[in-house]
């Protein structure tokens, strides 16, 4: 494998649940390293997606690869590269911790006692506790725990937030930060998908917008938030009728007027500035700002 | 030092990290030889990918604002301004044309405008006096 092969690469991917079209002409690619966010409301495909990565569904249309690989066809050394988290966890729940972590070690060829006895100490996870008496955010620790301590080039998480409390939600950034991506030089790979964007927008290098299993944007984070603003103009008078068909959004209250924008912005604001404006300021969209601005327009 | 990132503010994170380890340098918040937050811890405190804060310490390191002592860490370098005379001067003047260009569409006048940059510089200087007079505590 050299290291210019994407860890993800997905080619017009399509797949449907009878006649509910999940997926349609999907594709995208995650290069070796970085961190790549899907994006998507409840149902936007973005699961049928993962799945599709992992070869729990098989796709109808288009391919999948995993640095290189079909899943289909070579199971085992795809999954030998990633690990996992899914939304909807499954532990046997008269296993202890100690039982679960030491049973999904088995199917590993690499397995970092220390980096576990560091996600423990630091989850305060009782290791002989049952995992049918955990809570939500401890199952959730848990499950990252059995993904970071297999050292894999691929952490693949699907909505790994969602659901859990604050506190929770921080700490699993940190230690996807702190302990995956220390090991591995810079070579780490994180396909994440969530709709809690905000929370992850300082780890997302790129990512993609999804909505009813089409691709709505793929983007870098720092060229999305560059090329995405929002300028606010206040007039002496009632704002002047002027063309802003390069605008996503416009709101006009009283003297003054909001745009939303992609891209177009320089060009705006030098129209804006002809007719004297008494304050003119922009600003950039956050990625959930973007996101909304997105699927809005 | 501390950090803060804006992601309302348009720029690369990368660079926001960069600059505000110039502006601290310059305001002497940071001092030679004073030691920078490892890129592990910072990278989780602030919620980075740890890619973003390597590139920016590699920035600096190339721009000689700081040197990494293997084993031991990033510090600020003793005499950091690497870049020439006439680039320097053209780093600032691009920076000041824009300061002119907004001065001029909010209708403030040259000699206020002036005398802003005046404040201003000596703020800084204030600043400045009091981060060495602190030191020498």
């Amino acid at each position: 494998m050299n290291s210019s092969t994407p860890a993800i690469d997905i080619q017009n991917l399509a797949y449907s649940y009878g006649k509910a079209e999940a997926v349609h002409d999907l594709s995208l690619r995650a290069l070796p390293g970085r961190c790549y966010g899907l994006f998507g409301r409840n149902g936007a495909g973005k699961t049928t997606t993962m799945k599709c990565l992992l070869n729990l569904l098989r796709p109808q249309r288009g391919q999948v690869r995993v640095f290189g690989r079909d899943p289909a066809r070579a199971e085992v050394d795809v999954k030998r590269c990633l690990a996992y988290v899914p939304d909807q966890l499954a532990f046997y729940p008269w296993m202890t911790v100690r039982e679960t972590l030491d049973y999904l070690a088995s199917f590993r060829e690499r397995w970092n006692k220390k980096t576990e006895q560091e996600l423990l100490d630091r989850f305060r996870l009782d290791a002989a506790k049952r995992t049918a008496a955990l809570s939500k955010g401890q199952r959730t620790q848990l499950a990252l725990t059995a993904a970071i301590c297999p050292e894999t080039d691929l952490l693949v998480l699907d909505e790994p937030t969602s659901g859990l409390d604050p506190i929770v939600r921080r700490e699993f950034i940190e230690t996807v930060i702190g302990a995956y991506q220390e090991g591995g030089l810079g070579e780490r790979t994180i396909f994440v998908s969530t709709h809690l964007i905000t929370e992850f927008e300082g780890l997302i290098d790129e990512f993609t917008i999804m909505d009813q299993g089409r691709v709505v944007l793929t983007l870098e984070a720092d060229e999305a938030r560059h090329r995405f603003q929002k300028i606010r103009a206040r007039f002496a008078q009632t704002p002047p009728e002027l063309d802003f068909r390069g605008a996503l959004h416009v709101r006009r209250e009283g003297r003054e007027l909001e745009l939303i924008v992609n891209g177009a912005g320089p060009a705006l604001i030098a129209s804006l500035r002809q007719h004297a404006p008494e304050a003119l300021t922009t600003e950039a969209l956050t990625l959930e700002e973007i996101f909304v601005a997105a699927l809005r327009s | 030092m501390l950090f803060k990132i804006n992601f309302n503010s348009g720029m690369p994170v990368y660079l926001q990290l960069v600059d505000q380890v110039k502006a601290a340098a310059a305001s002497g918040a940071l001092q030679p030889g004073e030691a920078l937050p490892s890129i592990r811890p910072l990278a989780e405190e602030l919620r980075l990918n740890r890619n973003t804060v390597a590139k920016a310490y590699s920035e600096l390191e190339s721009l000689g604002v700081i040197e990494t002592l293997p084993g031991k860490g990033c510090f600020l370098k003793q005499n950091h301004s690497p870049l020439r005379k006439e680039i320097r001067r053209k780093l600032l003047i691009e920076e000041i044309d824009e300061a002119i260009v907004m001065a001029h569409h909010l209708q403030v006048p040259r000699p206020e405008f002036l005398e802003l940059v005046q404040e201003r510089l000596e703020m800084l200087e204030d600043k400045r006096r009091a981060n060495e007079e602190h030191k020498e505590k």
